[in-house]
């Protein structure tokens, strides 16, 4: 379990992995809720133990807490260098629930719905070229 | 408990399971199916969900070692650099393949004759053009007349859509003046004998929700249970037994509720692929074969065969479209088929063209090839692959070696206590001279039709999806293990009808030509009834 704290901290640490983009299409990993899933997961303590090592840095630079910094994006970049790989869990679970959310999907200007029943309408595609290659001759060896 | 008895008793349910069951209902005889897996509900699959990308880490996966399911045997294939990619239910690993269904060439089945390596299939590609053609109708075959590449053959469908994809990778092929086709697909591009069309989801690979792919599932198996053949789900052969004068007998099988049967039979059909196959023969080893059923040759098991894939992937600047439509069926090519010493390999290659990923898929790629940024510039680098890949895998001709083998393990069991197969292989340096080759070609592919970038990955782990060579043919009993047309030299009523019986493995996918061989097996069955074991 996160603290409430923890649990606000989670879904601003969230926007600094994926920010909204730009264009406004695309929204940021925390405001899409993401830290939701996390609350109760396997990755929920090395999170909570990430979160006070964040607040810790924080604190180095004078903020009251990593929520409070000014700079979130370099405290996570100080927290990526002295423990490498520790953001993996995390950025794997965050890209994987981000990138098939449905607000995700029409940004992208994907359909927000499973492939079926819909499906998708393909194009033939041009097939005048194969007269060429038909033209060849045989390229199987008789035997 | 014994049940009673039956004419032929076919053990497994998959491709070959369900073509030869088929073949043989018009006769009335008695024929029973086991099968370990159950039957698969397309409404389950993951294309119903939009979490159906994630699902290929679950219950849809290729490995039955991750995937969790209780049908599933594991495989302990750490001594290969190729893993076990199969599944388990009616319809076999057809639930999930991806449909390509090209056929042999005619110098397949005579590579010793033509390139001195390894051996002759006692039957040649006349002998399975006909069964080709059944098998054709039965699965529906989708594809284009004319290919130069192979003697004529007529698909029973119009081809799948290239798709811009498969439109922009055939720009590629004819810039550099090289072969390329339609794929020959199983997959029912227009309705099909009351199969709805395709309608192009994607992830073939994950089972077919619309019922459009060839799956034996939804092809064979409805027929041949309304012609009379009982299939018996959830059923898991542990041995097969043979009488006092060493002539099979029938099969002891474990129920879904652990209950242990005997299903006894005048002729027993091994259906379980290439892996599974000589695993119950090598479980069913007794006082007349201490070594295994059928194994006096010591060849059961032996000379394994995969196909070493390569993988190349090209990242284009336009968005392709790619994750519409079958994955893996547009466009091969054979450029690089057929023995060119000039090459630096013995034998050749296929090209297939692969369709592009989904958004997560999209992700997970860039993130395992270090191309997604968190932070500020996150949303560019995605953008940089989403939608703007394609790739192609190249299927090298594997040679029979008899160091390549499934034996089984010592320790290892499935969940009814039976001994699991441990699989021991490794490349041959002309597969890895083939693949380095294969993969500089589509590397050269791809650039020509326009890839900024390309990467790739040769032998592709997951890629033990072609499971060949452990129980060959052939005419000689001390160099094969079953006859020209599938008849064990050692059991004159056991005959196996898998991928097991190839002698070689050709540069193509061999679902379509195990097919053909069960079919044919099952007209030599019927026209030599009368002297069948003589
Ligand atoms: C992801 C994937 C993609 C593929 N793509 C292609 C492709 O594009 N083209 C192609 O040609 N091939 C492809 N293949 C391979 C193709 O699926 C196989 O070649 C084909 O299914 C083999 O047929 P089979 O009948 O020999 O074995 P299977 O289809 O594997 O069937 C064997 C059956 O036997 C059952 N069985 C095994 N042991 C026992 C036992 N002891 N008791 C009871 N039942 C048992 C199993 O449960 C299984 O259902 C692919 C496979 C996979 C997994």
């Amino acid at each position: 379990m996160l603290t409430p704290e923890q649990d606000h901290a989670l879904t601003l640490l969230l926007d600094e992995l994926i920010p909204p983009s730009e264009d406004g299409r695309l929204p940021g990993a925390g405001a899409l809720g993401l830290a939701e899933g996390l609350r109760e997961h396997a990755l929920t303590p090395s999170i909570a133990q990430g979160l006070e090592r964040l607040d810790a840095l924080a604190g180095e630079q004078g903020a009251a807490s990593f929520a409070a910094a000014g700079n979130r994006e370099a405290l996570l970049r100080a927290l990526d260098t002295e423990s490498p790989g520790a953001l993996g869990g995390l950025l794997f679970h965050t890209y994987t629930t981000y990138y098939q959310h449905p607000q995700v999907l029409e940004g992208l200007g994907v359909d927000p719905r499973p492939p079926h029943p819909k499906g998708y309408e393909i194009e033939a595609g041009d097939l005048s070229s194969l007269a060429a290659i038909r033209q060849r001759g045989p390229l199987y060896r008789e035997a | 408990m014994t049940e009673e008895i039956a004419d032929v008793l076919v053990i497994g349910a998959g491709a070959a399971g369900a073509a030869l069951a088929w073949s043989l209902a018009e006769t009335r005889m008695k024929i029973v199916c086991l099968e370990q897996g159950d039957w698969m509900d397309p409404a389950d699959y993951p294309t119903n969900r939009l979490s159906w990308e994630m699902e290929r880490f679950g219950a849809f996966g290729l490995s039955p070692n991750s995937r969790g399911r209780r049908e599933d045997y594991p495989v302990n294939d750490e001594e290969s650099p190729i893993k076990v990619s199969n599944f388990n239910a009616v319809g076999g690993s057809t639930v999930l393949y991806a449909a390509h269904f090209p056929r042999l060439h005619p110098s397949d089945f005579r590579v010793r004759s033509l390139d001195g390596v390894a051996d002759d299939w006692p039957i040649d590609y006349a002998t399975l053009a006909p069964y080709y053609d059944q098998n054709a109708e039965m699965m529906g075959v989708a594809g284009l007349a004319g290919d130069p590449a192979y003697p004529p053959k007529e698909p029973t469908l119009p081809p799948v859509p290239l798709g811009k994809l498969g439109d922009t990778l055939a720009r590629g092929f004819d810039k550099l003046g090289w072969h390329w086709w339609p794929s020959d697909s199983a997959i029912a591009t227009a309705e099909h004998a009351g199969r709805a069309p395709c309608i192009n989801l994607g992830p073939c690979i994950m089972g077919c929700s619309q019922g459009a792919k060839g799956s034996t599932d939804v092809t064979y198996w409805p027929v041949a249970e309304r012609a009379g053949v009982e299939l018996r789900t959830r059923c898991r052969v542990r041995e097969i037994t043979v009488d006092e004068n060493g002539m099979a007998d029938g099969a002891i099988y474990i129920d879904a509720e652990g209950a242990e049967h005997k299903q006894r039979a005048e002729i027993v059909v091994l259906a379980c692929n290439g892996v599974g196959t000589p695993r119950l023969l090598l479980n069913s080893a007794s006082a007349s074969f201490p070594d295994g059923l059928a194994n006096r040759s010591g060849l059961v098991g032996k000379n394994l065969m995969f196909h070493p894939y390569g993988m190349v992937t090209g990242i284009f600047e336009e968005r392709l479209e790619g994750y519409k439509g079958p994955g893996g069926c547009c466009v091969i090519s054979q450029e690089f088929y057929e023995t060119d010493l000039s090459r630096g390999f013995l034998r050749g290659y296929s090209f297939e063209m692969l369709r592009g990923m989904g958004t997560v898929a999209s992700a997970l790629f860039a993130m395992s090839t270090g191309r997604l940024e968190w932070g500020a510039r996150h949303h560019e680098s995605y953008a940089e692959i989403w939608d703007r890949t394609a790739g192609m895998v190249v299927i090298c001709e594997d040679l029979p070696e008899l160091h390549n083998t499934v034996t089984l393990d010592p320790e290892l069991v499935d969940s009814d206590g039976i001994p699991a197969p441990k699989l021991s292989y490794r490349l041959s340096e002309n597969s890895e001279r083939m693949l380095a080759h294969g993969v500089a070609r589509g590397a050269e592919v791809l650039e020509a039709a326009g890839a900024k970038e390309t990467l790739s990955e040769a032998p592709l782990p997951p890629a033990g999806w072609h499971l060949m060579g452990t129980a060959r043919m052939g005419t000689d009993p001390k160099a094969s293990v079953v006859n020209g047309w599938g008849r064990a030299h050692d059991v004159k009523n056991l005959f196996v009808v898998d991928g097991s019986v190839f002698v070689t493995s050709g540069g193509v996918n061999p679902t379509n030509t195990i097919q053909a061989w069960a079919l044919y097996v099952a007209d030599m069955i019927k026209q030599n009834l009368a002297n069948l074991f003589d």
